[in-house]
C-alpha cells in the first residue's frame, strides 16, 4: 500500500478524535477522543519511517512511547472522573470549574 | 492487492467504524467498547505495516487493558456511564467543522512534505527495537517510566476516599 493511503488513515482518525474532545461532555468520552488522536499519531509516525525505507524501529519506539503516555494520561483521568462522581457532580468536563480550568 | 493491502483495507474499516462509534454514541460504556474496537483495526493496519510486535501491543494494551479500566470508571460512576447533557446542534456543527479544517490542515502539511523515496514494507524486529531504546532512546524510556510512576501516584491521590478528620 502506498504512503499516502496510511496517512489519510491516520488523518481520518485524528480528526473523528477531534471532533469527539470537541463535542463530548463526558470525561471518560474526553479521553476516549485523546487517546484515539494519540493512536493516530502512532500510525503516522510508523507508516513514515517503516515504508519511507528509513530504520522502522523509530516508529515503534515512538509508539510505544505515546502508548506509555495513553496509559499514564487514562489512569489519571480516570481517578479523576471517580473523584468528580463521588463529589456528585458527575463527570462533566463543564461541570466542574477545577477541571475545566 | 498483496495480502498487505487487504488486511489494511479490511482493519483500516474496522478501526474507522470503531473510531465513529467511540465519539458517536451517546453512552460512555459504548464509546469504551467503540475504542476497542478502533483500537483493534489499528494493531491490524500495523501488521499490515510490519510491526507485529506494536500490533500484539495495541491488542494487550490500548484494545485491552485500557478499555477494561475505561469500563471500570465507567461503572463507578453513578449514572451508570450514561453521558451528562447532549451538546446543542450548533456546538456540535462547530465541533465537527473544527475537526474537519484540523484534519484537512493535518493532510495539507503531511502530503505537502518532502518525504523521501517509499522504500516498500519492511520487516521490523522488535530486538532491534528494544536494543535501540535501551541504547540510544534510554532517556526517553526513562521520563515515560518516570510518567507512568507519577500518574500513578496522582491518581491513587486524587481517587482515594478522604477519611474525616476526627475532632478532638
Amino acid at each position: 500500500m502506498p504512503l499516502a493511503a496510511y496517512l489519510a488513515f491516520g488523518t481520518l482518525l485524528f480528526g473523528i478524535g477531534l471532533f469527539g474532545l470537541l463535542q463530548r461532555r463526558s470525561l471518560v468520552s474526553v479521553l476516549v477522543a485523546i487517546d484515539l488522536m494519540l493512536a493516530a499519531v502512532s500510525v503516522n509516525v510508523v507508516a513514515l519511517t517503516t515504508l519511507s525505507g528509513r530504520d522502522g524501529s523509530l516508529g515503534l519506539v515512538v509508539s510505544l512511547i505515546l502508548v506509555g503516555v495513553a496509559a499514564a494520561e487514562t489512569a489519571v483521568v480516570l481517578s479523576l472522573s471517580v473523584a468528580a462522581e463521588r463529589r456528585s457532580r458527575g463527570a462533566d468536563v463543564e461541570g466542574d470549574p477545577e477541571i475545566e480550568g | 492487492m498483496s495480502w498487505a493491502g487487504a488486511l489494511f483495507g479490511v482493519a483500516a474499516v474496522i478501526a474507522l467504524i470503531g473510531a465513529v462509534g467511540a465519539v458517536g454514541l451517546r453512552s460512555a460504556f459504548h464509546n469504551v467498547l467503540g475504542f476497542a474496537v478502533a483500537m483493534l483495526g489499528v494493531a491490524g493496519v500495523f501488521l499490515s505495516v510490519g510491526h507485529d510486535f506494536l500490533a500484539i501491543v495495541f491488542v494487550l494494551i490500548c484494545g485491552g487493558a485500557l478499555p477494561v479500566v475505561m469500563v471500570h470508571a465507567v461503572l463507578l460512576n453513578r449514572p451508570a456511564g450514561e453521558a451528562p447533557r447532549p451538546r446543542g446542534r450548533a456546538a456540535t456543527l462547530g465541533a465537527a467543522a473544527v475537526a474537519a479544517a484540523g484534519a484537512v490542515a493535518a493532510w495539507l502539511v503531511v502530503s505537502g512534505a518532502p518525504w523521501p523515496p517509499a522504500g516498500g514494507r519492511r520487516e521490523v524486529e522488535a530486538a532491534w527495537a528494544g536494543y535501540r531504546f535501551l541504547t540510544d532512546y534510554v532517556l526517553a524510556f526513562e521520563l515515560v517510566s518516570v510518567l507512568i510512576a507519577v500518574a500513578m501516584i496522582g491518581a491513587v491521590t486524587v481517587a482515594r476516599r478522604r477519611r474525616p478528620k476526627s475532632e478532638g
